[in-house]
């Protein structure tokens, strides 16, 4: 881990991604017992080519495999780990990204989400897993509640936090 | 019940890098399952049509 996140760190000091925050099952692991997950999320603001607008991963793809990476359909296995980068494209990860927690990993610092927005995100993307994640974090007391709530409320969320609320808690 | 929750409290307040490792581990036995086969075959019981 150490290997890849100094290699991410690389990229990011060379203006190839901007700030980056590891997310998904690797990222709820910061605030909870380790979750068996097979590959790494990282949310990951992308700089813009001058004069375009267009947004795309490729700079990122084309580093690490410069670097030795092998891509791996979507993902590109750094180090021992697959990890996909994902672009904060919505205003929710967007916010999660900017609000990332630093932390460091055996001395490389790197930045995760918090733990409401990993939980808002999750309940954003609704599937079976991400519903388990949830009641991970309020089983486990990992999420400060009026938090959560603000957050869904900025974005929207309100109406699917009830709705899982009345199937699962 | 209460074991299990302690278990998982101790293992949420390890330092994320001692997490980490053991996220490795977990994953590096996932590919092993997986790769011995033993979820590509599905075996069901017998549907019982004399009950």
């Amino acid at each position: 881990m150490k290997a890849k996140l100094e290699m991410i760190n690389g990229m990011l000091n060379d203006g190839v991604i901007g700030k980056y925050a590891i997310a998904g099952a690797v990222g709820a692991t910061f605030y909870l017992e380790p979750l068996a997950t097979a590959d790494v999320d990282i949310f990951v603001m992308l700089p813009t080519a001058p004069g375009s607008s267009l947004l795309t991963l490729g700079p990122i793809y084309d580093c690490l495999r410069a670097r030795g990476c092998q891509a791996e359909g979507e993902r590109i296995v750094v180090g021992t780990w697959p990890v996909q980068f994902r672009p904060a494209h919505s205003a929710l990860k967007q916010e999660a990204l900017t609000q990332a927690v630093e932390t460091e990993v055996e001395g490389v610092r790197t930045w995760v989400l918090g733990a409401e927005h990993l939980a808002a995100i999750a309940l954003q993307a609704g599937r079976a897993k991400d519903h388990a994640r949830i009641l991970q974090f309020l089983e486990q007391d990992a999420v400060d509640a009026d938090k959560l709530i603000r957050i869904l409320a900025r974005h929207e969320l309100l109406a699917k936090w009830e709705t899982f609320k009345r199937k699962y808690l | 019940m209460d074991k299990d929750k302690e278990r998982r409290k101790r293992l949420a307040s390890l330092p994320f890098s001692e997490k980490l490792k053991i996220l490795e581990k977990l994953r590096d036995r996932d590919r092993a399952i997986a790769a011995s086969g033993l979820r590509k075959t599905k075996v069901r019981a017998p549907i019982d049509k004399s009950v």
